[in-house]
């Protein structure tokens, strides 16, 4: 084993680690990794680093920290051992996705039309019609090919056993699948020998099958339906992803400025006039895409787009209220909703969920503060979170009187040891991290996920929390062949 | 293209041209100095207050410092983020209007704008002061390479017209400005001491004038040896093939511009295309003696006014689109808008950092 390996140390009697297994040997498909990395010096990893840092930094892959008197841009944190996805356990990741979002669609298609489901009683109908995030002027309108969610990015964790459970269906506006693409190439570029030893799935088609998703719901009749980013603008913790995309693509990147309404059709404000838009893939949520119909305030959006959208003048992707099926609560009725609509069991499992609004979870979730992890309904993002065994008695507390105020707003959840990764720390010693995995769904008229996927990595010691908000970074992720 | 991108491509390609040419004041200054220094020094403040006038910008100037020295004035126009035109400032500025539409322009491009910022964060004040050569050739390369860049990685078309627009004009504005340091500098040199300008150290003024413009040998090889000024303001206001030359710098423009509209020759579709194409025909049949019978300071402070009309044109006719019926105040507010900072034409961006920092 490498140097930086001997000196590792997994607990695989408390994590499972993605590396090392219960009995403390390699997993088979990390072997070539172990082997090329115990040929690497300190000077070597350093050098590798550099390269890496000067890739994303030429590419203006960094985020931008507010504050004081102008902004300070630092880079994401990446760190350099990929992790690596055996292919026969990516194909049930695949399945259980593409199984997870049809059914997530057929839910919203019921939702907005018949509210089959919840004649049925399988939800109650007060979580749906009293969600924020459902929008009831929306009930009766089909979106082209009756696609809601175009653009997935789901959470999925493993437990201690090693299975895949999805922690967080991402419904709205997922981030992050720049980085995957980006990890991608500065990882070709840092480690060139290791990768030619692995049969790794590209990924580097996923812009074009975004176009392609897009194009295909497009209103119009058109040869070439046009297609534009509509991002909050470059202030926008992700524009860095909008612009990304938009150049992929080959699109038009689009701000709300750009866009005006007209006759229920929208256009861009270009040198040569106003041109005409078929498909938007909007980056900016529902409350800030149209002043006349949401936040009125919103200086993001674009008046009248709203009305444009129901005339079936122009497509969104993802649709209006998608946002009512990734709620917290509502994913604890996932498996039920894939049973109801597609009559499967799922095939990748939820983490187990209590509803503070059931008056029996309600006794549960107080009774043990100290063992859960409370999470608001609505929040995203690592915000607005208890983790029990962290917290103080005070934090308890304060929480307990928060989920009895308002039950409907709350989950609760066991801590799950999220599954551990050897990474870098200091670019000298690996330490366990807790990582998860973010894949990108796409749903046209097919589904289509690209091999790979956003690993998030807590690279704070022991933290479990691995946005990037909360001090998490990232890793190359990679399908592999036999 | 959207305007936005148009507009963003335009400020860009000028804020960069801006701080070459700054670069350009301040070596040349540098060098006329020590070439000098027979008679005067390097601190000696009537050479560094000429660059102070030349951009217009003496009161701001006198509200951060109070004297006129090699270090007041390079801190000014180098590194002074109170000064819109300040090189770090310009390049900062380029690289905002370059990020915002880095989905249009090439990869290749924006790490050339990102190097030359990081470059700039880099360096300070002592650095450019034990290297000043080093420096300004520095900043002078990294804008020919991302012109070089831009020529053979973006495709020639609207947006690069857009590109060469910004950039001529910019360009024309500071050869005015340049020409004009050397009446702000005969200005205070007579009030002074009257009786230093004469003779060689003019002429030796006037080679500086040139240099700045990489004119040098260009000029030599047009009227050999023959270095007067009559000869100089000759080459470097209205020759036609020279890059850094008044005429050459408007024709181009105009070229660009009538590319994008299709105008031509006696017939123009908007404002813009007239504006420029009015400078371009009576520069094509001005001789020296017209600009000497006008003054050469009037002449050149006129033609600035013209270049920022068509600058604020250009703006209207292809930035500034919009159907007005169905604005709402809210689009109206959030556009970027034009104006004057420092006697000369800016960019700025409307604020609305606060609602995409939420999403």
């Amino acid at each position: 084993m490498s140097r930086f390996f001997e000196r590792y140390e997994a607990d695989p009697c408390r994590f499972y680690d993605e590396v090392i297994s219960k009995e403390g040997i390699p997993r088979a498909h990390y072997d070539k990794l172990l082997q090329r990395f115990s040929q690497f010096s300190n000077d070597d990893i350093k050098a590798r680093r550099e390269i890496v840092n000067i890739f994303f930094r030429n590419q203006g892959i960094t985020f931008t920290v507010y504050g004081e008197n102008e902004g300070v841009e630092r880079l994401f944190p990446f760190d350099l051992i990929p992790r690596i996805v055996p292919a026969q356990e990516w194909q049930i990741i695949e399945k259980g996705l593409t199984q997870r979002i049809t059914a997530l669609n057929e839910f919203l298609k019921d939702i907005y039309h018949t509210q089959k489901i919840l004649k049925d009683k399988i939800i109650p109908a007060e979580l749906i019609l009293g969600s924020q995030h459902f929008r009831r002027e929306f009930v009766g309108i089909k979106p082209p090919l009756g696609v809601y969610i175009h653009i997935t990015g789901s959470d999925i964790i493993r437990d201690k056993e090693g299975n895949f459970l999805v922690l967080e269906d991402n419904l709205r506006t997922p981030s992050g699948v720049s980085y995957m693409l980006q990890n991608r190439q500065a990882m070709k570029r840092a480690f060139p020998v290791l990768f030619d030893k692995y049969k790794i799935r590209p990924i580097d088609n996923y812009p074009q099958e975004l176009l392609r998703t897009l194009q295909e719901i497009s209103p119009s009749t058109r040869n070439a339906p046009n297609v534009v980013v509509l991002t909050p603008g470059i202030y926008n913790s992700a524009y860095f992803e909008h612009s990304f995309l938009a150049r992929q693509m080959g699109v038009e990147l689009t701000e709300g400025k750009d866009l005006v309404v007209n006759d229920n059709k929208v256009y861009t404000r270009t040198t040569r006039g106003l041109e005409r838009v078929d498909v938007i893939y909007r980056r900016v949520d529902d409350a800030f895409l149209d002043p006349l119909v949401f936040r009125p305030d919103s200086k993001l959006g674009v008046a009248g787009i709203v009305n444009a959208y129901r005339k079936g003048n122009v497509a969104l992707a993802n649709a209006i209220g998608t946002g009512v099926a990734d709620d917290k609560v509502i994913y604890s009725f996932v498996p039920a909703i894939i049973k109801y609509y597609l009559g499967e069991d799922p095939i990748l499992q939820n983490v187990p969920t209590w509803l503070a609004s059931n008056p029996t979870d309600l006794k549960y979730i107080l009774e043990n503060l100290g063992t859960l992890v409370v999470k608001a309904a609505n929040e995203s993002g690592g915000y607005g979170m208890l983790i029990g065994p962290e917290s103080t008695i005070e934090q308890q507390e304060s929480f307990a009187e928060m989920i009895v105020a308002n039950p409907r707003n709350y989950i609760a959840q066991p801590t799950i040891s999220l599954s551990r990764h050897p990474s870098f720390f200091n670019d000298t010693e690996l330490w366990g991290c807790h990582i998860d995995l973010r894949p990108y769904v796409l749903n046209g008229k097919t589904v289509t996920i690209v091999p790979g996927g956003l690993t998030r990595v807590a690279l704070k010691r022991g933290s479990l929390v691995v946005n990037s908000s909360q001090g998490g970074g990232s890793k190359d992720t990679w399908v592999v062949d036999e | 293209m959207l305007s936005r991108v148009a507009e963003s491509l335009f400020w860009m390609s000028r804020y960069f041209e801006r701080a070459e040419n700054t670069a350009r004041f301040l070596d040349v200054n540098f060098n006329l100095l020590l070439d000098l220094n027979r008679i005067t020094h390097v601190e000696n403040p009537s050479y560094w207050v000429a660059l102070i006038l030349v951009t217009s910008d003496k009161e701001r100037f006198n509200s951060l410092y109070t004297e006129y020295t090699a270090h007041t004035v390079t801190d000014y126009l180098v590194f002074n983020k109170k000064n819109p035109n300040s090189i770090t400032s310009c390049i900062g500025l380029a690289r905002e209007n370059a990020r915002s539409i880095i989905e249009s322009i090439s990869s290749e491009m924006w790490e050339q704008v990102n190097k030359l910022y990081h470059y700039l964060q880099s360096v300070n004040p002592q650095f450019v002061h034990n290297n000043p050569y080093g420096f300004y050739k520095e900043i002078k390369n990294a804008s020919h390479l991302f012109q070089g860049i831009t020529d053979n990685t973006f495709s020639h078309n609207e947006g690069w017209d857009f590109i060469q627009i910004a950039k001529y004009l910019e360009r024309t504005d500071n050869i005015a400005r340049l020409i004009d340091v050397k009446y702000h500098m005969l200005l205070t040199e007579a009030q002074n001491q009257p009786e230093i300008v004469e003779g060689s150290e003019d002429l030796i003024q006037w080679m500086a004038v040139l240099k700045s413009c990489s004119a040098l040998e260009a000029f030599r090889k047009v009227y050999l040896s023959k270095i007067d000024p009559d000869n100089i303001l000759r080459f470097l206001i209205l020759d036609r093939t020279f890059p850094r030359s008044i005429n050459f710098s408007v024709c181009a423009a105009e070229d660009a511009l009538w590319r994008i509209s299709g105008s031509s020759r006696h017939r123009y579709v908007n404002n813009a295309d007239r504006l420029i194409g009015k400078l371009e025909a009576e520069l094509s049949y001005t001789a020296i003696e017209d600009v000497f019978a006008i003054g050469l300071h009037n002449y050149l402070a006129d033609l600035e006014q013209r270049l920022v009309k068509v600058g604020e044109q250009v703006h209207l006719t292809y930035f500034a689109y919009h159907t007005p019926e169905i604005e709402s105040p809210d689009i109206a507010e959030g556009l970027p808008f034009t104006g004057i900072a420092g006697g000369r034409p800016n960019w700025s961006q409307a604020h609305q950092h606060q609602q995409q920092q939420q999403q």
